[in-house]
């Protein structure tokens, strides 16, 4: 085994890893890095670090759900008009009702989970295609919205704008940081050195090799040296902020749901049915409950998208969740899901989706209007696309493979090895 | 194999400590901002923000073209921004506080949504940056500092004045049959102008001298959701199947020229005469309308004198004093009265557009 095979193999994400989530994470740091020099680094900058996370956070979430849809070969075009519609009652709730703000969030997420149960049952049980739908959904939910806002703007109360535009409190002694920040990012890397050792473990109890030693210590190192650079700059930013609410309500998604669909039968029954329904269906899975499950799923997240865009605006207004669907879709393409379904990971999905969050957000500090910034935005979806098309269909050409060739010559290996190194990625794909 | 696992943990340490190294480096910015920066002004060649809203009409891109230029004559750093078509509240939200992140120091916000914006001008207040509201009042925070626009409720009673006066001119004698519009629910003006034009209609309608036949009278029955022309004119023609079968109709209050257009058009497709049809804005092509005697009035808002009077405001600002204002009492955003500078509109008909217009290089050529 060449020591590069085993970097590739094990360095992003474990065994499952492959070139195309290395690619987007190669291109994430490169774009990164590309403004944080164009802007004079104001790219990496905490206040703007924070701004980054507050203004994406409900477009990642959307894409978390969106994700499951693609992999389970549907698409959800309602979103947007959910997060609006739930927004404007939730916000009607606490202005007309006088919901406490706890209650109305849960309202807000029995509204999604409603809603999901209706689209979910259209096309499980009734078997209208996704696509139908939640066209059909974007409609009712977008006129819903407005009968029921008159198209006014309502404002939200204080304690509500909490998961939209909240921080962590500032505890503890002065350290000239955010202290819970600090804990947040020390708890984070307690967790992924307990999580690598782990795993080493279970392979050798199961037998298997676990991945040499080096490459286990340089991964420890590279992602605690993330962490600790990530949580040192998101708690020195202006007194009052830390690493935003709305952001570490995403983060628990993201944990909880690449656990999901990565680790258990729920969640892979998802991927089944993307693959081949049929196969899925004849295998035991049940195919209408997944299909429903996916639907709802994706309604109770875009409700909670659109409460913490309302949270962050301070109010409900009749433009909310306009084109949220596409930044939603496009998040997932670009992190790498197959446009057929049955392929593509949760952290992918993030990673793309921050690759066009980095974009829009350096394009806007350099001063580029929306007009320039959207043509951008189009052309690199295309790309990353037609790249993924493209590496398909010649089966053998390798992101990682292209980029690592020139250092591959003073590793010798015979020929079938090396092919094998290319191919690897390719076959791991499906298993996301 | 033990060297180079050794080397790799070197080098694995060494960039988690280069990384984390530049991290301390940036240190804590304190709560600063705000008071501090109030009497002192700041740097002559500093970078002022502007962010308008989507490019829907003229005079969002006639607005900021003046003030691209306006800003770099002045010799300030000038940074731009239309919010995207589809998208506009959350581009507005993104662009202000980079804006603010870039270290602007004053911004000038046209708002898509005013009562969407208050996170984001509170950011800005905290960073020590000041922020006006041009044409559209920022509603619900109490971080906005100065408020510039066309005095609004003047507006709405030009419109209702120049109505009551046109339909006298038409037909001396009441009762006149009319139909009343508005604009945009979520922008803040578009009540005030309604409340403005009722303020003059109302006496009348309470005598019966004039009549909304359809009894639609509510602003909420009235608005046209997004200033959009295809609304106005779906309302029109079914205002006119359901309530001009037979009778006449004698004037419609119109919010602004791009809905008095539409209005006209829905008239004219009924095969009905062209009533009076108040506008606002001074667009081209209602200018022309109103030369060649369909629409009957328009108001005039210089958006020269508008964009002249706010770079006024930035530059007292950058000198250390406190911007003219000529209101501080009646605008009221919900949690704080803002202080205004109002400027005066003019109602422009057919009789005064040739001296109304004399500076405007577009609008003059039309009016001979």
């Amino acid at each position: 085994m060449s020591r590069l095979k085993d970097l590739q193999k094990n360095l992003f994400g474990g065994t499952t890893s492959n070139a195309r989530q290395f690619g987007m994470i190669f291109t994430l740091v490169a774009i990164v890095v590309l403004f944080q020099i164009l802007t004079d680094g104001l790219t990496l900058r905490s206040d703007n670090l924070i701004a980054l996370f507050n203004q994406n956070s409900y477009i990642l979430i959307l894409a978390i759900g969106m994700l499951m849809v693609i992999v389970a070969g549907h698409i959800d075009l309602s979103v947007g008009s959910i997060a609006a519609f739930t927004g404007i009652l939730v916000a009607k709730s606490m202005a007309e009702w006088s919901l406490p703000w706890p209650v109305a969030i849960l309202f807000g997420l029995v509204i999604g989970a409603i809603i999901g149960a209706w689209q979910g049952f259209w096309v499980a049980y009734i078997g209208v295609p996704a696509f139908i739908v939640t066209l059909a959904g974007m409609l009712l939910f977008r006129g819903g919205n407005q009968f029921i806002g008159n198209a006014n703007t309502i404002p939200v109360p204080e304690g509500f704008r909490l998961i939209g535009s909240g921080f962590l409190p500032e505890v503890g002694p002065s350290t000239g940081y955010n202290n819970l920040t600090l804990l947040l990012g020390l708890a984070s890397c307690v967790a992924v050195v307990w999580r690598e050792f782990q795993a080493r473990k279970t392979r050798r109890e199961m037998n298997a090799d676990p991945a040499p030693m080096w490459i286990s210590l340089l991964r420890l190192a590279v992602m605690v040296g993330v962490i600790v650079f990530a949580s040192l700059r998101f708690a020195s930013g202006r007194v009052g902020t830390s690493f935003p609410v709305s952001g570490i309500i995403l983060v628990v998604l993201v944990l909880a749901y690449s656990f999901y669909t990565r680790n258990t039968a729920g969640g892979r029954h998802i991927y089944a049915v993307g693959g081949n329904s049929r196969a899925a269906e004849l295998s035991g899975v049940k195919l209408k409950r997944v299909n429903f499950f996916v639907m709802m799923n994706m309604a109770v997240l875009a409700s909670l998208a659109g409460m913490i865009f309302v949270a962050r605006s301070a109010a409900s207004g009749p433009q909310d969740g306009n084109g949220w669907e596409l930044d939603a879709i496009a998040a997932v393409f670009i992190g790498g899901a197959a446009v057929a379904g049955g392929i593509g990971t949760i952290s992918g999905s993030i990673v793309g989706g921050l690759v066009m969050a980095v974009l829009n957000n350096g394009l806007q500090l350099l001063g580029v209007g929306t007009d320039r910034v959207q043509i951008i935005k189009g052309l690199v979806l295309l790309l990353a696309v037609a790249l993924d098309v493209y590496n398909k269909s010649q089966g053998r050409f390798s992101v990682i493979g292209s980029i690592t060739r020139s250092f591959r010559r003073d590793t010798p290996t015979p020929p079938t090895s090396s092919s094998d190194a290319e191919r690897e990625p390719a076959r791991t794909a499906v298993s996301g | 194999m033990r060297n180079l696992i050794g080397k790799s943990v070197a080098i694995g340490a060494i960039a988690a400590l280069a990384l984390t190294a530049t991290a301390c480096g940036s240190g804590r910015d304190g709560d600063s901002g705000g008071s501090k920066g109030d009497t002192k002004g700041f740097a002559s060649d500093s970078l002022i923000g502007v962010a308008l809203p989507s490019k829907t009409s003229e005079n969002w891109v006639l607005a900021g073209d003046l003030f691209t230029n306006g800003l770099k004559e002045a010799g300030f750093k000038s940074d731009v921004q239309y919010a995207g078509a589809s998208t506009t509240v959350a581009d507005q939200q993104a662009q202000i506080t980079a804006m603010v992140t870039k270290g602007a120091k004053v911004i000038v916000i046209g708002a898509t949504d005013a009562a969407q914006l208050s996170t984001q001008v509170a950011a800005a207040h905290q960073a020590g940056v000041k922020v006006i509201a041009y044409d559209r009042l920022i509603t619900n925070t109490p971080d906005l500092d100065y408020y510039v626009a066309f005095d609004n409720f003047k507006v709405g009673q030009l419109q209702g004045q120049a109505l009551l006066d046109g339909m006298k001119a038409k037909k001396p004698n009441g009762p006149y049959n009319v139909e009343l519009f508005s604009g945009s629910p979520d922008d803040n003006n578009a009540g005030v102008f309604f409340d403005g034009a009722m303020s003059v209609l109302k006496p009348e309608i309470d005598k019966g001298n004039v009549v909304v036949t359809s009894k639609q009278t509510d602003v909420k029955q009235t608005a046209i959701q997004g200033w959009k022309a295809e609304g106005a004119q779906a309302r029109m023609d079914q205002l006119l199947t359901s309530t001009y079968g037979s009778k006449e109709l004698d004037g419609v209050l119109s919010p602004n020229d791009t809905l008095a257009r539409a209005i006209i058009t829905s008239i004219k497709g009924a095969g009905k005469p062209v009533p009076v049809v108040t506008g606002q804005d001074s667009e081209v092509e209602s200018v022309k309308s109103i030369m060649a005697g369909e629409q009957y009035m328009t108001i005039n808002k210089d958006t020269r004198n508008l964009v002249k009077q706010t770079i006024a405001m930035v530059k007292a600002l950058q000198a250390g004093n406190t911007p003219e204002v000529n209101d501080t009492k009646s605008y009221n955003n919900g949690s704080k009265v803002v202080d205004t500078y109002l400027l005066p509109p003019v109602a422009v008909t057919k009789a005064n557009a040739a001296e109304a217009y004399a500076n405007d290089p577009k609008l003059a050529p039309l009016t001979k």
